[in-house]
């Protein structure tokens, strides 16, 4: 059942093509939005540590964005175009990266990016059966990194939880975040040529079920409910960033983060590091 | 808590203090252990060690003397300047001793 492997960059069809950069956006723009939300947090954080171990999975998360955003430079696109003078309605991220954080409030902190990083987790494992070879070439470097992230939310998630309080606010950013992390499985346009080309051959829909067990047992152990597998479909908020529909908040972080590239009249983007292919 | 984190960068090393994490327990301090002094470090291995466990001796303690109270200088090495006129000095010696090697050798012989 496995599907054919497809050829280098310059060898594809219109829509073998079309369906990898549909993918290549997603993966590229979740790890993008969600690694600038957790910039936030930068000297915000309740203790030093927590502070630089969040840092820390931001660039994590910037440097898998990269070695995404490097996929699409292949179809010549230029970094310019793909994130700084790219519009806000034209990112593909689902839009629970793009919340924004109540201040002080870790608990929202980390839920999100326990729902983030199992959803990346299942994502990942998923993309070890590409059968496009640029993706399958980073897809290790993107794995050995997820663990730790998991670990780090899930032991959070433990001690917040260890008295009511702290199980009361969990719970609160579960019951607000839940309907935006479901938007993380919400199709692109491309979703059936991506599964039927083996790109993803998983199915998105596959993942939330898998996404939805082992996030609902984590929580249910710590005391901290989720909503019925029925009511999901029902539940998924109405703009999922998959189809270029997001919220307020997301214009806002855009705002925010083109505003030195426009403010200085920027017209390229400066390279700080080699590119991934040369190290 | 505080705990008191020693990284090794190779096998063969030592394990070497190289700072510490405050952390409300075990799980939590070896995960901050590893954020802050082997992610993005050489590290084969790392000791994380709560701050209270570790015995110390300070010099400042009572009864307490370190490095000596005595004049033992001249046990260390480094005190020796051993230049270029050392050498020749130990060279002159060593023909000495090697002359009145043979000298011996010679008196034996004539015996």
């Amino acid at each position: 059942m496995a599907s054919a492997r497809l050829g280098a960059p310059g060898d594809l069809s219109e829509r073998e093509r079309e369906a990898v950069e549909a993918l290549l956006y997603q993966l590229a723009d979740d790890e993008f939005v969600v690694a600038d939300r957790y910039t936030d947090w930068q000297c915000q954080g309740p203790t030093l540590e927590a502070d630089i171990a969040i840092a820390n999975i931001a660039q994590d998360e910037l440097g898998h964005a990269r070695l995404w955003y490097d996929l699409l430079q292949d179809f010549g696109y230029e970094e310019t175009e793909l994130i700084w003078e790219r519009e806000a309605e034209e990112f593909r991220h689902a839009t629970l990266c793009e919340q924004s954080f109540e201040s002080g409030d870790w608990a929202d902190a980390v839920v999100r990016s326990y729902f983030y990083d199992v959803a990346e987790f299942l994502q990942v494992e998923a993309l070890a059966e590409t059968s496009y070879p640029r993706i399958a070439d980073r897809i290790e470097k993107v794995n050995g990194e997820e663990h730790y992230h998991r670990e780090h939310a899930q032991n959070w998630l433990e001690r917040l939880c260890e008295d009511a309080e702290g199980t009361r606010r969990v719970q609160a950013a579960v019951d607000d975040l839940y309907p935006y992390a479901l938007t993380l499985f919400e199709p692109t346009a491309k979703e059936d040529d991506i599964v039927e080309l083996g790109i993803r051959p998983t199915p998105l829909a596959q993942l939330r079920e898998e996404w939805y067990d082992l996030t609902g047992a984590f929580l249910d152990g710590l005391g901290v409910s989720v909503p019925d597998r029925e009511a999901l479909d029902d539940l998924v908020a109405e703009e999922t960033g998959r189809d270029g529909s997001h919220t307020d908040d997301w214009q806002r972080q855009y705002n925010e983060l083109t505003y030195t590239y426009r403010m200085l009249d920027r017209t390229e983007a400066r390279r700080l590091m080699a590119d991934p292919d040369e190290v | 808590m505080i705990f008191e984190v020693f990284r090794q960068e190779q096998r063969k090393d030592y394990h070497v203090h190289v700072g510490n994490v405050h952390a409300p327990d075990r799980e939590m301090a070896r995960m901050y252990a590893q954020v802050m002094h082997a992610r993005r470090k050489p590290a084969h291995s790392l000791w994380v060690v709560p701050k209270e466990e570790i015995a110390e001796v300070d010099s400042d303690d009572e009864g307490v003397s370190m490095g000596g109270l005595t004049q033992k200088e001249y046990r260390w090495a480094t005190n020796y300047n051993t230049d270029e006129t050392f050498a020749e000095e130990i060279e002159a010696s060593q023909r000495e001793q090697e002359e009145a090697e043979r000298g011996r050798e010679e008196a034996e012989a004539n015996d």
